[in-house]
């Protein structure tokens, strides 16, 4: 790294780098400035583990955490075991231009705007929620989570495609050649071969799922209380963000929300950095 | 006497992504004989191979045309008849690769893994063909003791050992061989080697060498490769 | 016998999955098209107001989806001009001159910024704008330009890695050429390794181009509005389609509305699938691995 030896342009490079991983730190600087007077006043347990009432005087966060976990726990449950499957399909089950076809197919779905499935969600799902559950708005955790779960597979498909087609080809061919069925060679070399970029994956998704905003502003409902059941009313962390901010700037209610973005910020992070640390732990074992 | 014919292609070619490979190739294999092909790299010895146990199939761009009839279980079939399917095929005819292959298991269950495939589920059944496939190729009393370990660990020699075992466990009709000791050492080529030697009893091998006295030495019938051209 | 049984059930359960998702999408797109496409007609963009009056910017569009579109397009004009250059810039300088613990810092850096959720992105947008209005007295507020800078923020990491991806990705010996006759380490990257690369970088910028267009969440915390017409300058609030469609679902007034929320949903598809697409015929390679989509 000499940097006396760069030209200008080269410099530009640096600067842009540079620049460009201060924003990570910036953003943080951001939440933590002006979410400090609120964690300073030492309410960080009032507003973590209390509920939101704001006529009480309550700014807690506790619900939108909760619910924030939960669906985001959910929509894995159900996008997880489906990823899986549609991978085991594009890479092994179907016929090889069949593949081609499924792949493009999932390439492009990555690129529908989350805003437009909430939206045919809100008026195909939430009705047929309604009647379902029988009263209430229809909208809840369980109408989000199939949702968020369609959302964010076609990035965990693609992902989990790509590591099981990483695996050796002198395992694959050695299955082919014991006369190995292809879910058999995927079942018993494939899959534990590629497992921690699965892992990988599932890291991935959850921190989107836990990320995502409009799905579960459009879908889960924004009551702020603790709901009874998933079929109930629900408010998220990033809805929670979503919706607060008309309010006066210099409100505990505002201020309440740095203390969901501080979380959602560190959370995301520590996936990130875990993902990372996983990627290169297991690179260096095989 | 007259040696039977246990394979025997016509007019066999083969092409990868529109170049010819293979150029009307048909050719008599003897049955129970250690069959030697040689040739240039390239030349398409491997391809060869590949036919027979249709592994070809597995990879993108191949096409072949011909017949390739094989002589199973009493009587003659072309290998590409619906009646015999892929997977049957391949536990008859099995396959050796030139770089040692073990899976990412146990020593046991690398030999145990056609097993498996097959269905096959009775414990002390497969026992017995695990030990009686290490013991041919004399690697029983080197791993007895730790048929736990990963098969990865074993040196080169005893992992394409390992792989001839798993290989043999179902009794294969047929062995294809592709360049067996080009990645040892002399002392486990001629143990490998001397196990062929002893296989011809119970099946049919077939063999792609690189040197001349091995061939010399183990092969009953010696045929040479030239741009996808055999001869005897 | 149970092996065989297992092993079947798998193959049938993920046969259903695929059909799962891919009837999902069916119904979805299908659903759209149904409810929206009576609605795809030139009043759907141009209202009231005559096509070539709006285009001219001689009238203002009242009814129709034209401002929403001309924001939209804005935003991802404004953005891209910002994150390409740095974007790439940061991408050279990842694939070629950064080692050691630095990269492994700004690998970091770009995986949290990679993974920050967008309303984050949003708000952060949003305390700039708080921190700028406190500074200039009150003359700043959340506008086109803060929108820019947010959802540029937003997008970098993918610009960023997609292009050194590309540039890491060059035959080493295609990378050694050129300074092996006497080029300079700039010039080999400017002469030699961009245009190598050009086809996957021209990729990530356009999947870029895509993610700008559809964002919701950070446009709707800096600046984007239900109504505003066509924005004069960049320090003025705008409309835009996705947060149009997010507007309408709570707000509309009446079944024609909702129609043209269903038509907005169907343009914003068109473009964003179409982007995309176009990303899918232009790259060669089969996999690469959409990390930050």
């Amino acid at each position: 790294m000499r940097f006396w030896t760069y030209s200008v342009n080269e410099y530009l490079f640096l600067i842009a780098a540079v620049f460009s991983g201060l924003l990570a730190v910036a953003i943080f600087c951001f939440l933590l400035f002006f979410g400090l007077p609120l964690l300073q006043s030492g309410q960080l347990a009032d507003l973590l583990f209390s509920s939101w009432a704001p006529d009480k005087g309550l700014y807690g966060i506790y619900p939108m955490l909760i619910i924030s976990l939960t669906l985001a726990t959910l929509s894995m449950l159900i996008s997880f075991p489906v990823s899986l499957g549609c991978s085991f399909v594009i890479t092994s089950l179907a016929p090889v231009r069949l593949r081609r076809i499924l792949l493009a197919i999932i390439r492009v779905m990555t690129g529908i705007p989350t805003v437009v499935y909430s939206f045919a969600a809100l008026f195909l799902l939430v009705p047929i929620m309604r009647n379902l559950v029988g009263h209430g708005s229809g909208m809840s955790i369980l109408t989000a989570a199939p949702v968020l779960a369609l959302v964010i597979a076609p990035t965990m498909i693609l992902f989990f495609v790509d590591s099981l087609n990483k695996v050796s080809s002198s395992f694959t061919l050695a299955v082919d050649a014991l006369g190995g069925s292809e879910i058999q060679k995927l079942l018993y070399v494939i899959l534990p071969l590629a497992w921690p970029g699965i892992v990988n994956g599932v890291l991935l998704g959850f921190g989107r799922a836990m990320g995502d905003t409009m799905v579960s502003l459009m879908l889960a409902g924004n009551s702020t209380a603790v709901p009874e059941s998933m079929t109930e009313s629900a408010r998220t962390l990033t809805a929670h963000i979503a919706l607060v901010m008309a309010f006066d700037f210099d409100s505990m209610e505002f201020k309440s929300i740095f203390v969901c973005g501080l979380f959602l910020y560190i959370l995301t992070a520590a996936l990130m950095l875990l993902f990372r640390m996983s990627t290169v732990y297991f690179s260096e074992r095989t | 006497m007259e040696i039977p014919i246990k394979i025997r292609t016509q007019s066999l070619c083969f092409y990868y992504r529109r170049r010819q490979v293979l150029h009307d190739i048909s050719l008599e294999l003897p049955a129970n004989q250690i069959t030697a092909i040689t040739g240039p790299s390239g030349s398409g010895k491997s391809t060869f191979l590949m036919v027979l146990n249709r592994l070809w199939e597995e990879v993108e761009g191949c096409a072949i045309s011909g017949k390739v009839t094989m002589e199973l279980d009493g009587h003659f079939n072309n290998i590409h008849d619906s009646t015999l399917s892929v997977r049957e095929l391949r536990r008859k005819v099995a396959m050796v690769f030139q770089q040692p292959n073990p899976l990412p298991m146990s020593i046991y269950k690398n030999i145990a893994f056609p097993l498996r495939l097959a269905h096959i589920n009775d414990k002390t059944r497969i026992n017995e063909k695990v030990e009686s496939a290490l013991r041919q190729v004399c690697l029983w009393d080197e791993v007895k003791d730790r048929l736990g370990d990963d098969g990865r660990l074993l040196s080169g020699g005893q992992q394409q050992r390992l792989c001839l075992a798993r290989a043999l466990v179902l009794n294969p009709e047929v062995l294809l061989l592709d360049e067996p000791t080009s990645s040892l050492d002399p002392e486990a080529s001629t143990a490998i080697e001397e196990l062929l030697l002893t296989l011809k009893s119970q099946c049919t091998l077939i063999m792609v060498s690189h040197y001349q006295d091995q061939i010399q030495r183990i092969a009953d019938l010696h045929i040479k490769v030239l741009n996808g051209r055999f001869s005897i | 016998m149970m092996e065989k049984l297992f092993e079947k059930s798998v193959v049938v359960l993920s046969w259903i999955a695929g059909l799962l998702l891919i009837s999902s999408l069916l119904l979805l797109i299908a659903y759209l098209v149904y409810k929206g496409g009576s609605s795809l007609r030139l009043s759907l963009i141009f209202g009231d107001t005559a096509p070539i009056d709006a285009l001219m910017l001689k009238r203002q569009v009242f009814d129709g989806l034209l401002p929403a579109i001309a924001g939209t397009l804005l935003l991802i004009i404004g953005s891209m001009l910002i994150a390409i250059p740095v974007g790439v810039a940061a991408g050279i300088y990842m694939a070629e001159y950064c080692r050691g613990t630095m990269k492994a810092l700004l690998n970091l850096a770009f995986d949290i910024l990679a993974g920050v959720p967008s309303i984050i992105v949003g708000l952060a947008g949003l305390l700039l704008t708080i921190f700028l209005n406190r500074k200039f007295q009150g003359q700043i507020s959340t506008c086109l330009l803060i929108s820019c800078f947010s959802l540029a923020s937003l997008v970098l990491p993918y610009i960023i890695r997609t292009t050194q991806t590309a540039l890491e990705a060059v035959d080493p010996i295609v990378r050694k050429t050129a300074p092996v006759l006497g080029a300079s380490r700039l010039q080999n990257i400017t002469m030699v390794l961009l245009p190598n690369s050009v086809s996957d970088i021209i990729s990530g910028v356009i999947l870029a181009t895509g993610r700008c267009a559809e964002d919701t969440a950070v446009i709707m915390l800096t600046g984007a509005v239900a109504t505003a017409g066509i924005p004069r300058s960049v320090f003025d609030q705008y409309e835009a389609l996705p947060f149009y469609i997010y507007y309408i679902s709570s707000q509309y007034t009446g079944p024609d509305e909702l129609a043209q929320g269903f038509g907005a949903a169907i343009i914003l598809l068109i473009l964003c699938t179409g982007l995309l697409v176009s990303t899918l015929w232009i790259q060669r390679r089969l996999s690469t691995i959409l990390l930050y989509r």
